[in-house]
């Protein structure tokens, strides 16, 4: 009688390491369209509806840059951050936080023009992202106080903040009521890369960003050191670099890109701060994060898979009625089965006879 | 003795293979009632494998085990216990954080009242005159305390068979002689006793026979009062023993290393720091620091290459510079190199290729990196250069460090720091768990980086590897530092003593490192 | 302060901080164990959305309360095939089991907002449910006296069980657990499913006990405040008690300040509604400046266990 055994590799499978994503997404597409079949739902339609049809349809490619962009700067600094094993699962927050600083700058520039208007929201959204990742990491490295946790109650603080400073002191006095900023002058907002598009200028920047992220990892001493601290912080302390200055740096490049993220997001999609303005981009990275496999260029494909869930999803729901949430059971699927397939790496399923050999007394 | 007697325990033909490796291939001797029954051979020869089967953790692919004559399956530890096998660990397996009670609990199939069990415990430990308080909890006891519960833990199931895995690696000369003293007690009981270990003086003198295991095969079964060590030591190796060559009429020069009144603190709450420590080592010497595990040498080493840095810039100093203050990046740069001793997450990244573990301590002293960039070309060089100048089995500068064996990535650590040429290098355990091979070739290359010139700290609970290499030998417990000793003219009691925290008298120990023990100068 | 108010004040906290303490509860033996499942917040939201439901189409709260706990316990089963079985890293694998429970329940509940259910109430007699002051002891809700009873069970069964011995000995060294026999992932298991169900009766609680609706998300961080929770409670179960009261506490005088009126709507209600949040990391900080240098986590928290066979 056969029966499989896990045999650990001597060496992990390169193969398996890029093969993995792939598998996870497909499992993912069939596992989904069963669930949705078994509710009621057209399962195969909802499939390609969610994964094919934002392909198919050129309209919806520029919502895909669009959305992939957030993603691809997140994730990048995620990955960094997950690489270094420090937990920030706050880029939300820092992400909204980013946005707000960015905002501020925006308003107190109202009306006024100039071309550095735009460069100095970009500072202040990645310096209020750091200032917001910089809480966990002071905490993290004087006190001890696990990052996963103070992160993400600082996420749920952030949203507080949105709301409390679009229904009060960023209030537009011409809003009739509603609870948001006035709209960004000229200056302060993204210009759009094609005219007539969506596709604004983030988009090529989450490429770049992608591209220096990678170059810093593979090749500098300072990915190396967060490679090291991440692998064995023993043997990083022995070869000389500092845990606590390499939480530091985690932190604060992954919730710089998350803040300067938010800064693209609310001068260009949305171009004034609304209490909206929290879309989980920050959650979703971490997806993007390890299905790009901790590694930036991975972050960009990873990153347009997701995003053509989301598209996908909102599409699935006026064309064949799938509910809202329907794209996110689809990515934590993807999730899931990217870490269950991520034992093919380590292992290697083999089969064996269970009579053991000259097992004959 | 009786001779149609079944044999306590008997091997027949115990096979087992692990991927690309056949652990145990065919083996089979057997172990008689009342008698101690050594297991030797070197680390990696497959003796832990074969005593898990024996217990049950493993099974075998092929044999049969028999208890009594009869043929027996062992699915788990709680079967073997059944049958009255019991077994102390090498590493033991206890609860830091639970009371000697709770451990020992543990240990027990039945389920009995904590009371009723504590009044057992006091009269196994009445009756072998040992010494323990079952109310403490784990992580307050000493290595020899620790290494009591698991025998009493054994004891208390009145074991037919007791497997004793490496007992005496963590323990003092002065215990050692106790747990001789229970063991031999236990067997007068009727008790067999399979004894695990690589060390020759011990078997000879503890042993009514032994089963040497060479590769995964037995090599031979005799009895060790008739052979010699280095007889059983060549049996166990293999090939006659290359000794380390040192030319005997070398010269020392100028103090390199001065350290001076080092102390420093304890990093976690049950470590021991280094307190006070005073030494020198000229260039051209081999100075050597012997100590049981876990007084300290650990933390001698953090503070020597910087891991851990001392509040007093003045007292470790380096051709007179000071270093007390310094990291090790700076320190290496200057030409103190060190190696700890745990060679997988601190001396090499298991994950990383073999050239990306020499960017980790050989990128400024090798050029490595420039203006904060890799140069993967010259650390593939550099790395090429130490695989083919220290015979390291490797697939190239590109395999991963987790899939070398043990003496080959520690070949491959010694070298990487060895060809930097440091002006002092520092190292803790250089040989331990390696091949004898290996291990010959390490201590030569520390030998030879010494006439060259270096001075050399070797951190060591091996006594005959210190005899070996060193010139002047100090002994390390509780964190201090005893005044060098001239290796030529030592005495392995004194010694002995001074590794026990006994200072000044003398004691009779029975482990004598003799002239004929393996691997000496 | 008059005394109904302060009685009413009472009432509110120790209500607020159920959900919290049964989550906790569950969480601290999973923990105890060497696992640290952070999908709590997504166990909690799968169990609520159930609970609603069932609440909402047969009106029986126990059974409401039966059926969060199984759907509770079969998402943390997901957590534990993963991390237990295929050693997936768990504190990624926790963080995909709260955004699959944030979808899924959001899937499951797509027709259910906005739909009032009955609130799972007292037992005992109305002369005692109403009573001015005997309503402190009387007038809870089942589910309080459930998690109160936890408490002092998952006390007992870790300091007095063997059972319990053996959880905190695979949590402190599965190896050496392992190599004594037991089963490690076994006990993992079982610790595992436990924290689910409890984690899905902390969400049940929410429409059966605070809010008598379904609404997206509206466990709000409950969870992740009971992972926290355990820290602050150094992995004993008595001190749970302190630390939910505690936080229901900050939830009840949120309630109030929403309610308009006197010194506590001086404060934004926004900073109000962070409050439980800034708190949680407060704690924190407090029990890092307390502990100095020990750590009485268990040796084995968050590390994957693999058998050398």
């Amino acid at each position: 009688m056969l029966q499989y055994r896990l045999e650990k590799r001597a060496e992990p499978s390169r193969i398996m390491l890029y093969a993995a994503p792939v598998l996870a997404v497909v499992l993912a597409m069939i596992i989904g369209a069963t669930i949705f079949a078994a509710i009621g739902y057209d399962g195969i339609a909802a499939v390609r509806e969610i994964f094919l049809t934002p392909l198919t349809n050129s309209y919806k490619w520029q919502d895909l840059a669009i959305k992939a962009a957030p993603l691809i700067i997140i994730g990048v600094g995620l990955a960094v951050c997950y690489r270094a094993n420090v937990w920030n699962i706050g880029a939300e927050g820092q992400y909204v936080v980013g946005g707000v600083f960015a905002t501020g700058v925006a308003l107190a520039t109202y009306g006024m023009s100039g071309w550095w208007i735009l460069p100095l929201m970009a500072l202040a959204g990645a310096v209020g992202g750091m200032a917001y990742a910089a809480i966990p990491a002071f905490l993290r490295t004087r006190l001890g106080v696990n990052e996963i946790l103070t992160s993400l109650m600082l996420t749920y603080a952030s949203v507080q903040l949105v709301y409390y400073l679009v229904r009060a002191p960023w209030k537009d006095p011409m809003g009739m009521g509603f609870p948001q900023t006035r709209l960004f002058s000229e200056a302060a907002r993204l210009p759009t890369l094609i005219p007539g598009t969506i596709v604004h200028v983030g988009v090529p920047i989450a490429i770049v960003v992608a591209i220096i992220g990678w170059f810093v990892m593979k090749r500098s001493l300072m990915g190396f050191q967060v490679r090291v601290v991440g692998a064995a912080p023993q043997a990083a302390r022995y070869g000389g670099f500092s845990h606590t200055r390499t939480i530091w740096l985690a932190l604060l490049i992954s919730g710089g890109l998350a803040g300067f993220a938010g800064m693209l997001e609310v001068s260009g999609p949305f171009q004034r701060l609304v209490p909206g303005f929290p879309t989980n981009y920050g959650y979703t990275a971490i997806i993007a994060a390890f299905l790009g496999r901790l590694n930036p260029i991975g972050v960009i494909f990873a990153s347009l898979v997701l995003a053509i869930t989301f598209v996908g999803g909102e599409l699935a729901q006026t064309t064949i009625g799938l509910p809202n949430a329907a794209s996110g059971i689809f990515q934590a699927l993807i999730l899931f089965l990217l870490l269950a397939a991520d034992l093919l790496v380590r292992y290697r399923v083999r089969s064996v006879s269970t009579s053991p050999r000259g097992a004959t007394t | 003795m009786d001779a149609n007697m079944p044999a306590r325990l008997a091997l027949e033909g115990i096979t087992k293979a692990f991927p690309g490796v056949l652990a145990n291939d065919n083996v089979s001797f057997s172990v008689q009632p009342g008698k101690i029954h050594a297991l030797l051979g070197e680390n990696g020869a497959g003796k832990s494998t074969l005593v898990k089967m024996i217990y049950g953790i493993m099974s075998q692919d092929a044999g049969t085990i028999r208890w009594n004559g009869e043929a027996v399956r062992i699915d788990n530890p709680k079967q073997a216990r059944r049958l009255g096998i019991g077994m102390v660990f090498q590493h033991f397996s206890l609860f830091e954080a639970l009371s000697v009670l709770e451990n020992i609990a543990l240990g027990m199939d039945a389920k009995i009242p904590s009371r009723e069990l504590e009044k057992r415990i006091r009269a196994v430990l009445e009756t072998y005159g040992l010494k323990l308080d079952p109310h403490r909890i784990v992580s307050t006891l000493s290595v020899g305390e620790r290494q009591r519960i698991e025998i009493v833990r054994a004891l208390l199931l009145s074991p037919k068979l007791l497997i004793m895995d490496e007992p005496t690696s963590v323990l003092t000369p002065q215990e050692v002689d106790q747990l001789f003293g229970t063991l031999r007690q236990l067997a007068s009981e009727g008790c067999s006793i399979l004894y695990i270990s690589h060390k020759l003086d011990e078997i000879k003198a503890l042993c009514d026979s032994a089963t040497i295991l060479r590769g995964g095969k037995v090599v031979a079964t005799c009895d060790p009062a008739e052979e010699t060590s280095r007889s059983m030591a060549e049996k166990m190796i293999g090939t006659s023993l290359a000794d380390v060559e040192k030319n005997a009429s070398r010269q020392f020069g100028e103090p390199k290393l001065v350290v001076s009144r080092l102390s420093t603190k304890s990093e976690d709450e049950f470590g021991v720091a280094v307190a006070d420590v005073s030494f020198s080592v000229r260039a051209g010497e081999i100075f050597g620091i012997a100590g049981v595990a876990g007084n300290g040498q650990n933390a001698l080493l953090d503070a020597l290459s910087g891991e851990v840095r001392g509040a007093d810039s003045e007292a470790i100093t380096l051709d007179g510079h000071p270093l007390g203050l310094l990291g090790t990046t700076q320190r290496r740069k200057l030409g103190l190199c060190a190696v700890p001793e745990e060679r997988n997450g601190h001396a090499a990244v298991s994950e990383f290729t073999l050239s990306d573990n020499s960017v980790l301590t050989a990128r400024d002293r090798k050029g490595l990196v420039g203006s904060g960039l890799i140069n993967s070309g010259a650390a593939r060089n550099y790395t090429g250069e130490v695989i083919a100048e220290f015979a390291v089995k490797a697939l190239g500068p590109e395999a991963l460090a987790g899939s070398l064996s043990g003496g080959n990535l520690q070949k491959y650590i010694m070298g990487r720091e060895i060809l930097q040429s440091p002006t002092v290098l520092v190292v803790s355990q250089p040989t331990w768990g390696v091949d004898a091979g290996a291990a010959t070739a390490i201590r030569q290359a520390l030998v030879n980086l010494a006439a060259a010139g270096s001075a050399i700290v070797v951190i060591s609970q091996d006594l005959d590897e210190l005899l070996t290499l060193s010139d002047r030998l100090a002994v390390i417990n509780d964190g201090h530092l005893s005044q060098p000793l001239d290796v030529d003219g030592i005495s392995i009691e004194e010694i002995g003593l001074l590794m026990g925290g006994v200072h000044g008298t003398s004691q009779e120990t029975r482990i004598v490192a003799g002239d004929d023990v393996a691997v000496s100068a | 302060m008059s005394m109904d108010l302060l009685i009413a004040i009472c009432m509110t906290v120790i209500g607020a901080a159920t959900p919290i303490l049964l989550a906790a509860t569950g969480e601290l033996v999973v923990e105890r164990s060497g696992v640290l499942n952070l999908g709590v917040e997504g166990m909690m939201l799968i169990g609520a959305v159930t609970g609603f439901i069932v609440m909402f189409t047969t009106g029986n709260p126990w059974l409401a309360v039966f059926v969060a706990a199984i759907a509770g316990l079969l998402s943390s089963l997901i957590f534990a095939v993963l991390t237990l079985s295929l050693s997936a890293n768990q504190t990624a694998t926790g963080l995909a089991l709260t955004i699959f429970g944030t979808g899924f329940s959001a899937l499951a509940g797509q027709n259910y907002s906005a739909q009032p259910v009955e609130l799972f109430r007292s037992i005992f007699p109305p002369e005692l449910v109403g009573h001015q002051v005997l309503r402190l002891v009387f007038g809870h809700s089942p589910l309080v006296y459930f998690s109160l009873l936890m408490v002092v069970a998952c006390w007992w069964f870790l300091n007095r069980s063997r059972a319990g011995m053996i959880l905190r000995a695979v949590g402190e060294n599965d190896h050496s657990a392992h190599s004594l026999g037991y089963s490690v992932i076994g006990v993992r298991y079982a610790a595992v499913a436990f924290g689910g169900a409890m984690a899905g009766i902390a969400g049940a609680a929410f429409p059966l006990l605070l809010t008598p609706q379904w609404a997206e998300r509206m466990t709000a961080g409950g969870g992740w405040i009971a992972v926290a929770l355990v820290v602050f409670a150094s992995w004993r179960p008595f001190r749970l008690l302190a630390g939910a009261y505690l936080f229901g506490l900050v939830m009840t005088m949120e309630l109030y300040s929403k309610a308009g009126g006197g010194p506590l709507s001086a404060i934004p209600a926004e900073l109000w509604a962070a409050m439980p949040y800034l708190a949680t990391i407060l704690v924190l900080v407090l029990i890092s400046m307390r502990r100095s240098g020990s750590t009485s986590a268990p040796a084995c928290l968050g590390k994957p266990f693999i058998p050398s066979s």
